[in-house]
């Protein structure tokens, strides 16, 4: 629970910055990658609660289809960690691969919600984008957010993340 | 405990990832599904989320125009002030006034081509300031400055004097989201201002506009001005969107298609109307 204490400040950080300073800038997608670490970490409610929780931050930030990133969100979880159980996301390769075929997921996931509303709009392109500087960056991200939640753990419960 | 009892109970421990992601994941799925119904929703997370954010934008954005500054005014001229300390710094204090005196003559510019357009559209509007922009491949918003607090309200017209920008979806106290014409949701009742066509002009997700049912046969040309017909009672009548960019044929051989350039380049736009009426 004390995750959400670092997580939800940082993505409001995150969705402020996004949409100002780098508005015109393709940014990594930092709730993305704040899911793809609370995935393969560990199993837990909170972090599907926690992917629910920014994906509708972000839609109702954003002015987005309400319900279109937390669904993805959850898929991108739920993913994650059924992976996790094989693979290790324990080098800067397999954790930058991870984050960038999450990123990928994430916008096929969005993109078949919007046609199942009726918005047809191709933007593949983009997604792709996204993907790319979201997988080159998540290695730092997540070593940034690990050392952020050693903070607000306790030595004797820390729970040995790779 | 009878042994069915704890089996389901001993089912729902070990499952209860699985299962609270499903119906997670099937409410995110109702929400989205059902967003065209005329329901409020994430208005307190919206008020919750804006009441933290909107402050870090203005912040921000005052920030960006420090550094802009800084980085004009000071860093660019370092070079400089080897050659003539003193004339650097007359140099300087020069580049900062005229900067300052540039700054205030497009300002008074701008309010005044604002001015004189909420005069001419002759409907109540208040002018609000962008404070925020989103641009993802899915969704193209902007943010502005003012709220529920100011009298604004869902489905307002945003427009500038240069056209039409979009329409308020979500309100804070004092915030506002607008969904910008570009935005693939965008469709806006529309007439070719030169031949009268009736069409709907709908937004591409990209930074253009699709003009849609304009039929093989009807009279639109290369540079032909749209603008806003005033049927669907959110923009008034004659509010300019675009400039036809591009026509073709489209595949279905009955309607063209048609591409439209925006009128209003939003990487520019810092202050809006909103039509109040």
């Amino acid at each position: 629970m004390k995750e959400f204490i670092i997580f939800l400040p940082l993505a409001a950080l995150y969705l402020a910055f996004k949409s100002t300073l780098f508005a015109s800038v393709p940014m990594p997608d930092l709730p993305l990658i704040i899911v793809f670490y609370s995935a393969y970490r560990k199993t837990s409610i909170e972090g599907v609660i926690l992917a629910f929780i920014l994906g509708y931050m972000d839609d109702v930030m954003s002015g987005g289809v309400i319900g279109a990133s937390s669904f993805s969100l959850i898929i991108v979880y739920m993913a994650v960690r059924l992976i996790a159980s094989k693979v290790h996301f324990s080098t800067v390769a397999t954790r930058a691969g991870g984050a960038a075929a999450a990123a990928l997921l994430k916008g096929i996931m969005i993109g078949m919600v919007l046609r199942s509303v009726g918005i047809h709009i191709s933007f593949i392109g983009s997604v792709l984008l996204i993907a790319i500087t979201t997988g080159a960056s998540a290695p730092a991200f997540i070593t940034l957010l690990t050392r952020l939640v050693n903070l607000v753990t306790p030595a004797a419960f820390k729970d040995g993340a790779h | 405990m009878p042994i069915t009892e704890r089996n389901i109970s001993s089912f729902f421990k070990r499952h209860q990832v699985v299962i609270v992601s499903a119906l997670l994941a099937l409410y995110s799925l109702h929400l989205s599904l059902t967003y065209k119904k005329e329901v409020p929703r994430g208005a307190v997370v919206y008020e919750a989320v804006s009441f933290v954010i909107t402050p870090i934008q203005r912040a921000a954005i005052a920030a960006q125009k420090a550094v802009k500054g800084l980085w004009t005014d000071y860093v660019f001229l370092v070079g400089t002030a080897d050659e003539n300390t003193l004339l650097k710094s007359r140099i300087l204090s020069l580049e900062n006034e005229n900067m300052r005196l540039n700054d205030e003559v497009l300002l008074g510019r701008r309010l005044k081509s604002t001015l004189e357009f909420m005069d001419d559209v002759g409907f109540n509007s208040t002018a609000a300031r962008l404070t925020g922009v989103t641009s993802t491949p899915w969704t193209r918003t902007v943010t502005i400055n003012k709220g529920a607090s100011s009298g604004l309200g869902k489905d307002m017209a945003v427009i500038s004097a240069s056209g039409a920008v979009g329409r308020i979806i979500e309100t804070a106290s004092n915030a506002s989201t607008v969904l910008l014409l570009t935005d693939a949701r965008s469709d806006i009742d529309v007439y070719v201002e030169r031949t009268r066509i009736k069409a709907v002009i709908e937004g591409s997700g990209e930074d253009s506009l699709i003009l849609k049912y304009i039929r093989i046969d009807d009279d639109v040309a290369l540079g032909d001005v749209v603008i806003t017909s005033g049927l669907t009672g959110i923009f008034p009548r004659g509010v300019a969107i675009g400039e036809v960019v591009r026509i073709e044929k489209s595949r279905d051989n009955f309607f063209k298609y048609i591409e439209v350039k925006p009128k209003v380049q939003i990487k520019t736009l810092e202050e809006v109307i909103v039509v109040t009426d």
